[in-house]
């Protein structure tokens, strides 16, 4: 792995002002190689999603540092998979794949060549003309990931993008995700509330306290690759990963649930 | 063709056939009920006598000048009121700044009835077009620019932020987001423009001009020959009709990605 590409000194977030000011992220830093798999592990409303905002240039930070590395100015510096279904609902599949490239006035002819190849990639080519209404959830999710890749940014930055999915669906597109994504160099931040998830894609993970989220733990995950959902399920490292993650993640989650709610404590 | 599909193109095909007889029969019934003197004819001349009429005046021109000189002033109004409406619109709804600014103002204006505003052009504009143009062309305006802005506003704010993540430019976000997310509202604040152009143009010609549809109804009442006035009002329930029918198609054209569920 070669240089820093991303570097993240003190950050903080803060979300509104005066007495309604809530701290959503505190202190956070940390580096991202070039080429890492990297996923944010925290509990629900941790900020990890608000973190990845920022990194996109979709969210502004209230204090810290932040630098992106950006090395071919002729290539996106990052594009977003979301969380939710952000597909273009009047655009067709092929229109919505596109649509980075289009942004960036590459000709029709072109974009179309590209998108279509790597519709084809994510298994869809017969659905290229079809609108989003008309797939099902893996399906346009699918579509989200064939997006970004075909833009061909220089980081990828993936909300959840799997989350709502069942679990057959979702095991098949983190498969599918890892065989795009393996040989690319891409450098990937990945947010999800998923052990297996992170444990199963990612070179390293965060681990990210409750409210206001900080960095708790900062763990390597060195299963070689590429790597097989079924035998990596099996190996007993997996299962020692599993539990110490687990172990972290637990004090946050009960901590989360006990302090649901929390009293007011400032002017009351 | 495969049988659902066929069962599909039946249904469609068969519900067409009942939107276009609903009228004719409701016509039926009332040139029975004056043969049978259940309605006064002397105000509800059969649709019979009407058509005579209406025939007479088609050939001898009187129709064609009235009804192009009205869809001239309906289609002028119409698009001097919508473009703006939707062009504003967008604006509005993509920047809250301009909202902001602006949206007093329309608040303030939109509830003046347009009709009441028709003298005021009369004195800018005078007796010739203009005047019904720009009386028709601020009933659609409104109407299409609140529609517009709902629309906008309405656009779920991730499709902002994909667009923003993708690069798009000023230009990107108005005909990849805000037109397209929009377009559904905008199409009910045309149906609803259109409606309202119809209702303006009447009164307008009644009050304000030498032709069209309204000064044909005016005058027949003025001389009491109600068929004339009849084929005034049975020409404008064609094109209110019309023009909604031709609204649908061309929102189904323009708007493919709709889920015919939702």
């Amino acid at each position: 792995m070669e240089g820093p590409k991303i570097v993240v000194r003190g950050l903080s977030k803060v979300f509104g002002t005066g007495d309604k000011a809530v701290l959503a992220l505190d202190d956070v830093s940390f580096t991202v190689p070039k080429g890492q798999f990297l996923c944010i592990l925290g509990p629900s409303g941790c900020g990890k999603t608000t973190l990845l905002r920022i990194l996109a240039g979709l969210e502004k930070k209230t204090g810290g540092h932040l630098v992106l590395h950006h090395e071919n100015p002729a290539q996106p510096l990052n594009s977003m998979v979301f969380q939710e279904y952000s597909l273009l609902p009047w655009l067709t599949v092929l229109d919505n794949v596109a649509y980075g490239l289009r942004m960036r006035g590459i000709p029709p002819r072109e974009r179309e060549a590209r998108a279509r190849g790597f519709i084809d990639k994510v298994g869809l080519g017969e659905f290229a003309r079809s609108y989003p209404h008309q797939l099902s959830g893996g399906m346009k999710q699918r579509v989200s990931v064939a997006r970004a890749f075909v833009n061909d940014p220089e980081i990828l930055l993936m909300d959840e993008p799997f989350a709502s999915l069942d679990e057959q669906n979702k095991i098949l597109l983190q498969q599918e995700l890892l065989r795009i994504w393996e040989g690319t160099n891409k450098t990937v931040v990945y947010v999800t509330h998923s052990i297996d998830e992170a444990l199963y894609l990612g070179d390293r993970i965060l681990l990210m306290t409750a409210r206001p989220g900080r960095i708790k733990r900062d763990i390597e995950v060195s299963f070689p690759r590429p790597r097989d959902f079924k035998e990596l399920k099996t190996n007993p490292r997996f299962a020692a990963l599993f539990a110490e993650v687990w172990g972290a993640l637990k004090e946050e989650v009960l901590g989360t649930t006990l302090k649901e709610r929390p009293p007011r404590l400032a002017g009351t | 063709m495969a049988g659902p599909w066929k069962m599909v193109m039946d249904n469609i095909s068969r519900d067409r056939l009942i939107s276009i007889l609903s009228p004719l029969m409701l016509l039926l019934l009332w040139e029975a009920l004056v043969r049978f003197h259940l309605l006064d004819y002397r105000f509800f001349p059969p649709p019979s006598t009407i058509v005579g009429r209406f025939w007479e005046l088609l050939v001898d021109g009187t129709i064609p000048s009235h009804v192009a000189i009205s869809l001239f002033r309906v289609f002028s109004g119409f698009l001097v009121g919508a473009v703006p409406g939707v062009i504003i619109g967008l604006t509005m709804g993509l920047f809250p700044v301009i909202r902001a600014a602006l949206e007093p103002v329309v608040a303030a204006t939109y509830p003046i009835p347009k009709l009441a505003l028709l003298p005021l052009m009369l004195l800018i504009f005078g007796y010739g077009e203009a005047s019904k143009i720009a009386t028709i062309g601020l009933g659609c305006f409104f109407l299409v620019l609140i529609n517009t802005v709902a629309g906008v506003v309405n656009i779920d704010k991730i499709f902002l932020d994909v667009a923003r993540n993708y690069g798009a430019t000023k230009r990107d976000y108005y005909l990849t987001i805000a037109l397209p997310g929009a377009l559904p509202m905008i199409f009910t604040g045309m149906k609803l423009g259109l409606g309202v152009s119809l209702l303006l143009i009447v009164a307008a010609e009644m009050i304000g001009a030498q032709n069209g549809i309204g000064y044909l109804i005016w005058t027949s009442y003025q001389i009491f020959r109600l068929e004339d006035m009849y084929i005034g009002l049975v020409l404008m329930a064609f094109f209110g009709y019309f023009f909604t029918m031709g609204l649908n198609s061309l929102e189904r054209v323009v708007i493919p990605w709709k889920d015919p569920k939702s």
